[in-house]
């Protein structure tokens, strides 16, 4: 029992050492703050060939939200890679905004909840913009 | 010499554990230094490291179970003596082992029941050694282990089939990595190699449920399931859809939920059967995407493509 419980503890230092190692080296692939193109083109992966009509894209460039009819196509950094989902257009937009962010909640036990930050000068719903705020 | 039929003389995993973290600091640090291609990202890391350490806990509280099952069936009803000290019984259950890993991992991909416990270990968009260790921790309570029990029921006593399903996972280790682009041509005919599961670790819709194989890739040349890597589609990692975040108990528990869900909401037994059974993405009404239709989605677009594409131009006569 003891030597499992060493063996068990051994293994979390070396877990530990490992994930420091990685954080050190900052060999994570490049995800330069997101433009409409790069919103596009991650969205085609997903969704190939779905018409986006119009792209809001979060105030730290970690996220967007593009309408398709009436469905929003939702992009979300996590780390160094990306997670989309999607949800009704009207769902999207009655999203409520807590803490910065506008918190969208999904069906999707896989991923319940997804957060984008909004800011002042780039408010969700988006104003003005009559495509996105419609 | 005599071998206990019974406990393993060695466990090939135990005895590879510190080649697994020396070889990914190399990683690490080859990867820092240009060397080699290798991505890593803190909390990713984290999550698969935390994932293989919940594994062997996991395992730990069922392998009494699944030994006793395994030692009960070679004891009381072996069909043949098959002495542990003959190397063709080592070459016979090399070869049988891999094959039955073939069974079992295509079933854990194309069954949503064993996909619930598999899916853990392509949910992690990066692919290097660390992803390797991103193992199940449901694996026992799916009961994915009884595929193993005709081993002993043949006659293979349980520690050889121990040693090489220890063998077989300590071998598919080192081929989770983008650091090695191909290896030599006759190697990858017959072995499975990082190029062939990259291909299997991918989510594009043309490398989907491709290259099941543990040591030997013939199985999928075989049945049909083998895929290429090839430069003009290099892979994407992960699940078709991804994780919202790195939480580990949504990494393990994710697709048991959905299939929960889906259970309160079937309103036949065929519903039942399909949620549990069909193909991961399955629904009554076909709303959602499996692997078969994205393939054939892509298919499609790719068939579009190469019509809007202008002929080659004629030689010159």
């Amino acid at each position: 029992m003891n030597g499992m419980v060493i063996q068990l503890l051994g293994s979390a230092v070396a877990v530990a050492a490992m994930v420091a190692l990685a954080a050190w080296a900052r060999i994570p692939r490049a995800t330069p703050p997101l433009d409409e193109a790069a919103v596009r083109a991650l969205l085609d992966i997903d969704y190939p060939g779905e018409i986006v009509e119009d792209i809001w894209i979060a105030a730290d460039g970690a996220g967007a939200i593009a309408r398709s009819g009436d469905r929003a196509l939702v992009l979300s950094r996590l780390g160094d890679s990306w997670v989309t989902r999607d949800l009704s257009w009207s769902a999207a937009l009655a999203a409520p905004i807590q803490g910065g962010r506008v918190r969208l909640r999904l069906k999707d036990p896989s991923a319940p909840r997804l957060a984008l930050a909004v800011s002042g000068v780039n408010p969700w719903p988006p104003q003005g913009d009559l495509e996105l705020a419609a | 010499m005599t071998l206990d039929p019974i406990k393993p003389a060695f466990d090939p995993v135990t005895w590879a554990i510190p080649v697994f973290v020396v070889t990914i600091v190399g990683e690490i640090i080859l990867g820092r230094l240009g060397k080699v291609k290798a991505n890593y990202e803190a909390r990713d890391t984290a999550t698969s490291l935390l994932m293989g350490l919940g594994s062997t806990i996991a395992g730990a509280l069922l392998a009494g179970t699944i030994a006793l099952v395994s030692i009960w069936i070679w004891q009381n009803h072996r069909l043949f003596e098959i002495p542990m000290t003959a190397w063709w019984a080592w070459l016979a259950i090399f070869f049988l082992e891999d094959f039955t890993y073939y069974g079992f991992h295509r079933l854990a991909h194309e069954r949503r029941f064993w996909w619930a416990s598999h899916v853990n270990h392509h949910s992690s968009q990066h692919y290097n050694l660390a992803t390797a260790l991103r193992q199940t921790w449901t694996g026992g309570v799916a009961g994915t282990w009884l595929l193993w029990l005709p081993l002993a029921l043949i006659g293979f006593s349980p520690a050889m089939i121990a040693i090489q399903k220890g063998i077989s996972l300590v071998y598919q280790y080192w081929i989770h990595t983008e650091a090695i682009r191909k290896m030599p041509r006759w190697f990858e005919a017959v072995f499975n190699t990082p190029s062939h599961h990259r291909v299997h670790h991918a989510r594009n819709a043309r490398y989907l449920d491709a290259n099941y194989a543990g040591i030997l890739i013939i199985w999928d040349r075989m049945f049909g399931t083998f895929i290429p890597e090839t430069d003009e589609e290099p892979p994407r990692y992960g699940l078709v859809k991804n994780l919202g975040d790195f939480n580990i108990l949504r990494v393990a528990f994710h697709e048991w939920i959905g299939i929960g869900k889906d259970l309160l909401s079937a309103r036949s037994p065929r519903e039942v059967v399909g949620y549990l059974f069909g193909p991961p993405g399955w629904s009554p009404d076909g709303s959602r995407e499996t692997s078969a239709t994205l393939k054939a989605k892509w298919r499609e677009r790719e068939a579009m493509k190469a019509q809007a594409e202008p002929a080659p131009p004629m030689a010159a006569e």
